[in-house]
């Protein structure tokens, strides 16, 4: 939760790079997609994916993974730059 | 032949080997003793093991495998990916976690890790907290320790792993048995005996 006091208290992150890091959040949500991976995987389990359909799927997820985690990661790093 | 070894478990000192369709291709597991411990190890190409489906199932197979093996009456298992150049640097690493692996031994000694998964059929009519106080509790009643459940899709209705005495273990088989018979709206995961993974908590620092 992001608090006003919060950003009173720090006074160089503006709202639009708050707003910014909740989009990022929300766009690219590691554990969602992480979550999906698992259910995919527990589905083909028990035998209601077939192999080919769960393949297709893991790698549609993974690829998401990567560009959620990567979003983030850059995000942290502080390159992110942020259109007014 | 690739000087790496590859860790699957820490046992009491014992000496076996056996054909497997171990990790990373490799098809023999074998025991290096470090004092009283012991640890099944295959030899691999690389410290790095990329984490495959295929393998992460080829690192459980080999620990159930060590399980069933009889001088083995306890296995502390490792994470997936626990890979070490050479039996030097093995066996430095038993020698500095001594203490913590036979404490842990002796905490699993004589259990199992057994997973139990309640997977909702699609559009299926259930109360969901009914069903995870019922079937929670008579599993709970036979087991040693649970874990939380990980809920990671609307369809699971339970998601646990709990560690049994190898006593108990037919009397948890037949209440699983009986709550497959008695909900019919579910899909019932059961799955084990596991080396119980989640019941010690040795972490191995960096050092391979």
């Amino acid at each position: 939760m992001i608090l006003v006091d919060d950003l009173l208290f720090r006074p160089l992150v503006s709202i639009a790079d708050v707003l910014h890091s909740l989009a990022v959040d929300e766009m690219y949500d590691v554990e969602g997609v992480q979550d999906e991976l698992k259910e995919t995987h527990l589905l083909y389990e028990i035998g209601e994916l077939s192999h080919e359909e769960y393949e297709r799927k893991k790698a549609t997820l993974e690829e998401r993974l990567e560009i959620a985690e990567d979003a983030h990661e850059r995000l942290r790093s502080g390159k992110v730059e942020v259109k007014r | 032949m690739s000087s790496n070894r590859y860790v699957y478990g820490v046992v009491e000192k014992a000496d076996f080997e056996f054909d497997a369709d171990a990790v990373a291709g490799a098809d023999r597991v074998y025991t290096v003793d470090y004092r009283s411990l012991s640890a099944v190890v295959s030899d691999i190409d690389t410290t790095d093991p990329e984490r495959t489906d295929e393998d992460s199932k080829a690192h459980d197979e080999v620990l159930r495998q060590v399980l069933e093996h009889d001088d083995v009456g306890a296995v502390v298992p490792m994470q997936f990916g626990m890979a070490f150049k050479d039996n030097r640097t093995l066996k430095s690493v038993l020698r500095s976690a001594m203490r913590a692996f036979r404490k842990a031994l002796r905490e699993v000694d004589g259990h199992v890790e057994l997973g139990v998964k309640l997977v909702a059929d699609e559009d299926a009519d259930y109360s969901r907290d009914s069903i995870r106080e019922d079937v929670g509790e008579r599993l709970s009643a036979l087991a040693e320790s649970e874990t939380e459940d990980d809920l990671f899709s609307d369809r699971l209705v339970l998601n646990r792993s709990y560690l049994v005495a190898m006593d108990d273990r037919e009397a948890f088989d037949d209440v699983v048995a009986d709550v497959r018979e008695e909900y019919d709206d579910l899909t019932v995961q059961y799955t084990g005996p596991w080396a119980p993974y989640n019941f010690v908590d040795i972490h191995i620092g960096a050092q391979r």
